[in-house]
């Protein structure tokens, strides 16, 4: 009798503390787990920023979120996006390119952030505008601005003063030094290396020289692509090559933070990252910097950086949270502090930013730069024109028969936005 | 009972069957696993291949035919890299048989030490293709090892030869790292044949008077013409799916004249997202090989016509 | 007897020379993963570095997850390398020694999915893995890992169970044993060595998968060793060399350790099996 009464005691206090936790369930905010997909190198100091103080600071602001930050490789972030998108496996929030924000927009992926979201504009007047329109698709809204960046000259002061040149302040004076620069016999050096030959290497040289890829309404390529400012402009490019100064883009090149520092490349034009990447493997070498050489068109650098991007499939209320969290000025000057470039307006005013003398250059390099053409298919433009410009600095069609075939592929590639 | 339900075992004497349950049991698993993860993706493939298909949500595949199918057939580009492709192949497979037979019978002719050279030999082929490929782009680069040594040390030639910035000498890297990783796994594989050639033909042979050359070319190459076979046939199909080593040593650069079959699809599924392109390349892809391994067993000289009915 | 011992000298000679030239790379790999990271374009470039550092290695295996990522490794390699060496052997034993139904058309397309190239399966086979909640999940991989290496080891299987004599089973099948019974106790044992041959194709071709790994994988500590590897490589050009070939160095254990432990099967395993008939 008596276990028989203890077993019902023993069921009522289950019950009731099944009830009390499920009472509390209700009270309590609910638990919500996102997941922030990003390429910060798992390695780098930023990452390290993000999970060890910008993550445990927002969780602890917010008790009911925790986040889940996944590092990717920059290209392969891009390519699980696409392939996730296919089964709605995609994250909450993201880190992406502003390059690829088009692309994802047309994919129809993206959260109309100032549709759906109530303070959004309140979030957006604190960020600087040249960024925040990156993220604008169409007239809306689809992400925040991250963080910004540009390219500009890096140069090796030593090998500058072996061969008596002055740092380039135009174009034609960047040809020039190149060439001098450049010493074939024995181990040979180069005037100028570029990594690759992508819209990110080339357009600062076609907009610098007053050339364009599209028309002003990105609706036609053929006529702007293949006019003769662009060709003249690839035409050095190529004539520089062939004189053997200039490398990088090729497979078997020396990479270019080593060629840098090693005196094998006299000028790079870079991010803001090639300050820590010397930082870790050349520590004793000091990198000296001047503004994009000016051109026809001005010294107009590319524009790049990312957007905090929300998609269709997120937790809607947790994921902005997050976003507004990483724009704020908190979030911006703890990212400074490891070189990311912000765009919080009250974090660019900050002693971390203003003393920053390597962020300096930067900030007013950002003021000329310019963004990729934001349409969809810009991925697949990318790609032809670096195939067209690769053909043409290898000298292996003339530039302008290989500029106006690229041209025609991107018309098309432009109508089926 | 039992036994009416099973067939008698056997090559030569096999029967019909009714219901034999163990049998069942055992073909099941590997029955699931491969019409599931296997053929049911070829299948989904193949429908792909027809349609313009479109990732995203809510976004609608056309159907388009055979368009992918002509846009794949008249690409310049994938005409280029199915060429490198067939070149690849040309210059790997035969050069892989050639040295691991010349590996292997020089090991089977040892008496000590063969183990120490299998396992020695052998280690390419354990090395990843990453791994390997990093190596030699690392040896290969304009100031890698190689050209050090060839230029400055033994003053080959004057200036640094720009191995992987130029078409053909950026695939002739990729195939000799091709070479380099097969020469083990066509070691391994004479070994075992040469294992299975009869002493006493060498015997009778040497009291003939006859030299070990000669014995080579009158009783090994014959007696392990099979195993030569299987080997054409499995690194053609090998050849044909190399992907690793060009993607990171050249990438399809410059201008996609390195590109070979499979980092063509790559691009073109992942860089363009051109899936229906993608998927019909796969498809003639697939149907180039079968062409090819068809005739390998129709024009390879070979008295044992089993085989041949057996895999067609 | 002079020219007999002269000729065994040139043998061994062109055999230690063989290995020279195919074992250089291996060197390279390893000197490299022993030099600090800013002096891999030194010159002149040296085989075999100056000042040795153990420095990537300690920063591998205790800086960051790198063990992590090698037990997952371990772990799918393993388990897909076992369960296939069953599946596969069931297979090519049904498919060697019965006629059923539809085994013709079986074998072909066992035959023919190993032509077909695996890359752009991708997209289908990653919509199975979400029907089936795979997603993110390490033992997601291993299924389409076993569908990768089934068509080649039933083929190589299959070839070598045609070589074991059918009155083994027969004797069974006397007995009063089943099919079952055959596989157990004759075929398993019997071909044993054909199957870990076969595995150690398989565990190198798991070991070393990559593009399929990183489609299904998200998180960090999910990741398998090709993954992790491939993310020192940072995106403006710029990789951390002496970390990537320390990582492979020791990646390339387990396989080297796997070939040591079956090698000895290995010639036999494919002597007698499909490659001779």
């Amino acid at each position: 009798m008596f276990k028989k009464a203890s077993l019902v005691r023993v069921i009522g206090l289950c019950l009731f503390i099944v009830a009390l936790g499920t009472a509390f369930g209700v009270s309590a905010q609910e638990q919500v787990t996102i997941s922030f997909w990003h390429h910060y190198n798992a390695q780098s100091p930023e990452n390290e920023t993000l999970n060890k103080v910008l993550i445990p600071a927002f969780e602890k602001q917010y008790p009911h979120i925790k986040v889940k930050a996944v590092p990717h490789e920059w290209d392969q972030l891009h390519k699980k996006i696409l392939v996730s998108t296919s089964s709605n496996q995609l994250p909450d929030v993201a880190r992406a390119d502003i390059a690829w924000v088009p692309e994802f927009q047309k994919l129809n992926i993206l959260v109309p952030l100032n549709q759906e979201m109530e303070d959004f504009h309140t979030v957006a007047e604190g960020l600087l505008e040249g960024p925040m329109a990156t993220a604008r698709v169409k007239g809306d809204y689809y992400g925040l601005a991250l963080n910004t960046n540009t390219k500009i000259l890096f140069y090796n002061k030593a090998l500058f003063d072996r061969a008596g040149v002055s740092v380039p302040k135009t174009l034609d004076e960047f040809f020039m030094a190149a060439r001098k620069l450049s010493k074939k016999t024995g181990r040979p050096i180069w005037g100028y290396a570029e990594p690759a030959l992508a819209g990110w290497n080339i357009c600062p040289f076609i907009w610098s020289n007053g050339g364009e890829i599209t028309d002003p309404e990105y609706k036609v390529a053929s006529g702007y692509l293949n006019s003769a400012q662009n060709v003249e402009i690839i035409q050095k490019l190529a004539d520089l090559y062939r004189d053997g100064a200039m490398t990088g883009f090729s497979q078997g090149a020396i990479p270019l933070t080593d060629g840098y520092a090693q005196g094998r490349y006299g000028m790079i034009l870079e991010g803001p990252w090639k300050f820590a990447e010397l930082e870790v493997s050349y520590p004793q070498f000091n990198p000296v910097t001047a503004p994009m050489p000016a051109g026809k068109g001005g010294s107009v650098q590319v524009l790049g950086g990312e957007d905090i991007v929300m998609f269709k499939t997120a937790q809607k209320e947790a994921a902005w949270a997050f976003m507004r969290f990483m724009t704020s000025e908190y979030a911006q000057v703890e990212m400074a502090k490891v070189g990311q470039l912000p765009v919080n307006k009250k974090a660019l005013e900050s002693s971390v930013v203003r003393d920053n003398k390597n962020m300096l250059p930067f900030l007013e390099a950002i003021k000329t730069a310019r963004p990729r053409p934001p349409v969809s298919t810009w991925p697949e433009i990318d790609k032809e024109l670096t195939y067209a410009v690769t053909l043409s600095i290898l000298g292996e069609k003339p530039v302008q028969e290989s500029l106006e075939e690229a041209a025609k592929k991107i018309d098309l590639l432009l109508s089926r936005q | 009972m039992a036994q009416n339900y099973l067939t008698m075992p056997g090559v030569t004497e096999k029967k019909k069957i009714k219901i034999n349950y163990p049998l069942i049991f055992l073909l099941l698993p590997g029955l699931m696993v491969f019409l599931l993860f296997t053929i049911y993706p070829i299948v989904k493939l193949l429908i792909m291949s027809f349609f313009d298909w479109q990732l995203g949500l809510e976004q609608k595949s056309v159907f388009v035919g055979f368009k992918n199918y002509l846009q794949v057939i008249t690409d310049p580009i994938c005409r280029k890299a199915i060429a490198n492709t067939f070149v690849y192949a040309l210059v790997t497979v035969p050069s892989q048989i050639v040295l691991g037979l010349c590996v292997a019978v020089l090991i089977h002719s040892t008496k000590r030490g063969k183990i120490t050279f299998r396992v020695l030999y052998y280690l390419p082929v354990i090395t990843s293709w990453v791994i390997a490929a990093l190596v030699f782009k690392y040896i290969f680069n304009n100031e890698g090892f190689l050209n050090y040594l060839l230029c400055d040390l033994l003053q080959l030639t004057e200036n640094y030869i720009p191995w992987l910035d130029r078409p053909a000498t950026g695939l002739f890297v990729a195939e000799l790292l091709g070479i380099w990783k097969g020469i083990g796994w066509n070691m391994v594989v004479f070994l075992a044949a040469l294992q299975g050639v009869p002493v006493e033909l060498y015997e009778a042979a040497s009291i003939d008077g006859s030299g070990k050359i000669k014995q080579f070319f009158y009783i090994t190459l014959p007696s392990i013409k099979n195993t030569i076979l299987f080997a054409l046939v499995m690194l053609s199909i090998g050849a044909f799916n190399v992907f690793t080593s060009i993607q990171l040593m050249t990438g399809g650069h410059p201008a996609h004249q390195t590109e070979v079959a499979l980092t063509w699809m790559y691009y073109k599924a992942f860089a363009a997202r051109d899936f229906g392109y993608a998927a019909a390349f796969s498809y003639i892809l697939a149907m180039i090989i079968t062409l090819i391994t068809m005739m390998l067993f129709k024009y390879f000289p070979n008295d044992h016509t089993r085989r041949i009915e057996k895999l067609t | 007897m002079k020219t007999a011992k002269k000729y065994k000298l040139l043998v061994y000679l062109i055999l230690i020379f063989g290995v020279v030239i195919t074992s250089t790379p291996m060197l390279y790999l390893i000197s490299t993963s022993l030099r600090p990271n800013g002096s891999l374009y030194e010159y002149p470039p040296k085989l075999w570095p100056d000042k040795l550092t153990f420095e990537n290695y300690r920063y591998v295996l205790f800086k960051v997850d790198f063990y992590r990522s090698f037990l997952n490794s371990l772990f799918v390699a393993i388990t897909t390398v076992l369960l296939a060496a069953f599946i596969a052997s069931s297979l090519a034993f049904c498919l060697a020694r019965f006629d059923f139904p539809g085994k013709n058309l079986l074998f072909a397309a066992i035959m023919a999915t190993m032509i077909i190239p695996g890359m752009t399966l991708i997209i289908p086979q990653f919509e199975l893995a979400v029907t089936f909640k795979l997603v993110n999940k390490l033992g997601g991989l291993i299924p389409f890992y076993i569908a990768w290496v089934i068509p080649f080891s039933t083929f190589m299987i299959k070839g070598y169970i045609e070589g074991i004599p059918a009155d083994f089973d027969e004797a069974i099948y006397m007995d009063g044993g089943n099919a079952f019974t055959v596989y157990r106790t004759i075929i398993l044992p019997l071909a044993s060595p054909s199957i870990a041959a076969v595995s150690i194709f398989n565990f190198l071709t798991v070991w070393e998968e990559y593009p399929w790994a990183l489609t299904v994988l998200n998180d960090l500590e999910k990741r398998t060793l090709p993954i992790t590897i491939s993310g020192f490589f940072g995106q403006h050009n710029f990789t951390l060399w002496g970390y990537v070939f320390a990582m492979s160095v020791i990646s390339l254990l387990p396989v080297i350790i796997c070939f040591l432990f079956f090698q000895k099967y290995f010639i036999s395993g494919l002597s007698s099996g499909a490659i001779n008939h």
